[in-house]
This record gives C-alpha cells, structure tokens and sequence, in this order.
C-alpha cells in the first residue's frame, strides 16, 4: 500500500536534492532547544497560552497540563478541533515538542489508551518527560527520534496526530509513508500545519533559514 | 485518504519577530486524513484522485 503511495501521489514532496539534511535538523533543533528553554524570548510564531488562544484551545482542555508545557507550545493548528479522541485509543504524536497535546491526548483517552510523544529535540523531550511527570500521567511515553523511523510497531496507533512538524520534514513522502506504517488499517490522522500560498523556489527549499522562519 | 483541510487562519499575524510568512502567504491550517482499511479501498481512492500540482 505505501509503494503505491509513492508510485501515484502528485505533490508529495520528496527528498530535496542538495538540502543538507543534517545541518537543517540541527538548526532545527537548535531553534527548539530556545523555545524548550526560554519560551518567552520572542520568535517569528507566538507560543504558548497565547498561541493556544488563537489556535482555539479549550481551557478545560489546559486545566491540569503543566505550565512548561503550555509554556513551550509552538503549533500552528489544533489536532482536537478535528474530532475527540477516545478512550482506550492508542496515539503517535508525531514532533511532541514539550509534551502538550500528548498530555491533553492522554486525558482524552484515559487510562486504558496509551500516547508515545516522539520529538527530535532533546531539551524538547526532557521537558515533556518532566511534565508527564508533574502532570502524573502514566499513560503517555515520551521518546526521541525522528518522524522518518519513529519508535512503533507496525499498525499500532488509532490515531496520529501532529501540530506545526510536517512542513518541517526534510521528505514528506518519507515521513508520511512512516506515519502510514504505525498507523492501523483505518486509523486516523489529525495534523495542524501550514500551508504555503505562493510556491517555495528549488533554491528556496534548500535554504534552511528559509525553513526556519 | 479522505483528506480534508478543516481549518486555515492567520497564526503567525503579530508574531514577536518577523518571519517569511507574509511572503509566501503562510497560514496556520487543520487537516484530516486516515489509513485506507485495505488496498482495495486504497486503490479505489487513487483512481478517484484528482491533483492539481
């Protein structure tokens, strides 16, 4: 099924020739260590409860999740607006970054789910392991890694879901196919993004201050 | 499959630095999607596809 995904899907981008893959992830994480660190510096997105407001965040969704990880939120869409997860479901959060939406998926699916918060950064998942641990959250597992091979068993997630990390993939058609993987026959994907409306040039995609801002 | 934009707004307006956005006409969106449940549906669903790139 995903060999035809990459057979027969227009507009998927793939790999960028000439992007230096491991200086963006660098610079990317490096970005993220900032706002993992110092929320409040000031970046070219907003953050945090601020953010959260804009992006339509239910307070009761908030009431509960640790300050350093409202703190640290830098979406750009809200995955729940999409529809509520359920109890018992299982879920991947593909570029957790501080843990928030993990720790609201967490609530939402209660004690008999479970939620594995994948992030590339690892100041990003030092602090969404502490606040997993503050919130006392014993169903969600924060791990480090990469979407392109992230750390779950073929078919074992409901849902996938993803806030402002795919735009910042270096192949989508990698990630996707990565995400198709983990995800059930049937299973869910809700994603908050970006959209571009004017395209982005070939020298402009290898340019990775491009990519982060 | 089933993919559906569900949302799209302007998240980056007010930010505290400058960005690119404003330039490539950036918005914040919402998406959904899902697994096909076999390959019969997911080849149904390719034949069914229409992209204007």
């Amino acid at each position: 099924m995903t060999a035809n995904i990459e057979s027969s899907v227009p507009g998927v981008s793939r790999a960028i020739e000439g992007l230096d893959v491991e200086r963006l992830r660098r610079a990317i994480q490096d970005e993220y260590a900032v706002v993992a660190s110092e929320p409040d510096r000031g970046f070219h997105f907003h953050t945090g409860r601020r953010l959260a407001a804009i992006l339509a965040y239910e307070e009761a969704w908030l009431d509960g999740i640790p300050e350093g990880a409202i703190a640290s939120f830098a979406g750009t869409g809200n995955p729940f607006s999409i529809g509520p997860l359920q109890p018992g479901e299982k879920v991947v959060d593909v570029g957790c970054g501080a843990g928030i939406d993990s720790l609201i998926a967490a609530r939402m699916i209660g004690p008999t789910g479970r939620v594995i918060g994948v992030d590339m950064t690892p100041e990003m998942v030092a602090k969404a392991r502490a606040s997993a641990e503050e919130a006392r959250a014993l169903n969600v597992d924060f791990r480090q890694g990469f979407a392109e091979s992230l750390p779950a068993e073929d078919g074992w997630a409901d849902v996938a879901i993803s806030n402002g990390v795919l735009n910042l993939f270096p192949d989508k058609l990698a990630g996707l196919r990565e995400i198709a993987r983990v995800l059930k026959p049937g299973g869910r994907l809700q994603f908050g993004d970006i959209l571009v409306a004017k395209a982005v040039s070939e020298k402009g995609k290898r340019d990775i201050d491009l990519w982060k801002g | 499959m089933d993919f559906e934009i569900t949302w799209r707004g302007d998240v980056y307006k007010d930010a505290p630095q400058a960005s690119s956005a404003a330039k490539f006409g950036t918005i914040g969106i919402n998406f959904r999607a899902r697994r096909a449940r076999n390959d019969d549906e997911w080849a149904r669903a390719l034949a069914m596809l229409s992209c204007t790139v």
